[in-house]
């Protein structure tokens, strides 16, 4: 099972399309721009979430301002690193790096992209074993699929092995 | 994710299933509010809910719509 199929030729595209065209240009081109293709899914077994810690995985540019360096939301090329913070984080301690969406909901009401308030609650309820001591947090703008490959996923996977998890929950911005 | 059960939701789900997730809920919630309306905890949960349910069930998993389950 890949990651990401037909990963040379995708990789390929990228550079020769919509990167070569960002750097002879400094304008991006959407149009240029090839998506995946996967066609397999990968299989899992199933787990028992009441007796499963699980990681809380999200997209939303949450960092720790004062204690973590932002993402660099601006960047064209995005942003390949993760940020690693408590699971127990008062949500009204981050800051979000993201300029890819609208923010409105998200500081008026953390939980519609961080629901760890609700997923405290599931612990208490045993609907969950517990909650992984920390969230991985990154920016989820990363045009370059080969590097989310190589890079970030690696990273994450690591986070989430170091820390025992069994099971996880992407929540996407 | 190296063994580890993973399990999504997302309100893009034309993107999203060209990745072919092994277990996915798909919404028509806005960008940026991807469990649901800010201070609605009923649909917060409901989204919340239904996607860590399918950690239960052996992947690979067909997307579930939740939009008429969680409006």
């Amino acid at each position: 099972m890949q990651i990401l199929e037909n990963y040379d030729e995708w990789k390929a595209a990228f550079r020769d399309g919509w990167l070569a065209h960002l750097q002879q240009t400094g304008e991006i081109d959407w149009s240029l721009y090839n998506r995946p293709d996967n066609n397999s899914a990968p299989g899992c077994p199933g787990v028992d979430l009441a007796h499963s810690r699980l990681m809380l995985v999200t997209t939303s540019g949450a960092y720790l301002p004062g204690r973590q360096e932002p993402f660099d939301a601006a960047s064209p090329l995005g942003d390949y690193g993760i940020r690693l913070w408590s699971s127990t984080t008062p949500l009204e301690a981050l800051a979000y790096a993201h300029e890819h969406y609208d923010q409105t909901a998200v500081n008026s009401d953390p939980q519609v992209l961080l629901p760890l308030c609700h997923l405290e609650e599931l612990v208490g309820e045993g609907a969950i074993g517990e909650m992984a001591p920390s969230v991985v947090s990154f920016m989820g703008y990363q045009p370059d699929l080969s590097r989310v490959v190589d890079e970030m996923i690696p990273e994450i996977v690591a986070a989430a092995q170091a820390e025992e998890v069994q099971a996880a929950l992407l929540v996407p911005a | 994710m190296a063994g580890i059960a993973t399990t999504l939701t997302s309100w893009n789900a034309g993107v999203t299933r060209l990745t072919a997730p092994p277990r996915a809920t798909f919404t028509r919630l806005d960008r940026g509010a991807t469990l649901g309306r800010p201070h609605d905890f009923v649909q917060q949960r409901c989204v919340l809910d239904a996607t860590l349910d399918l950690l239960a069930q052996d992947a690979p998993l067909k997307p579930v719509n939740l939009n008429q389950i969680c409006p």
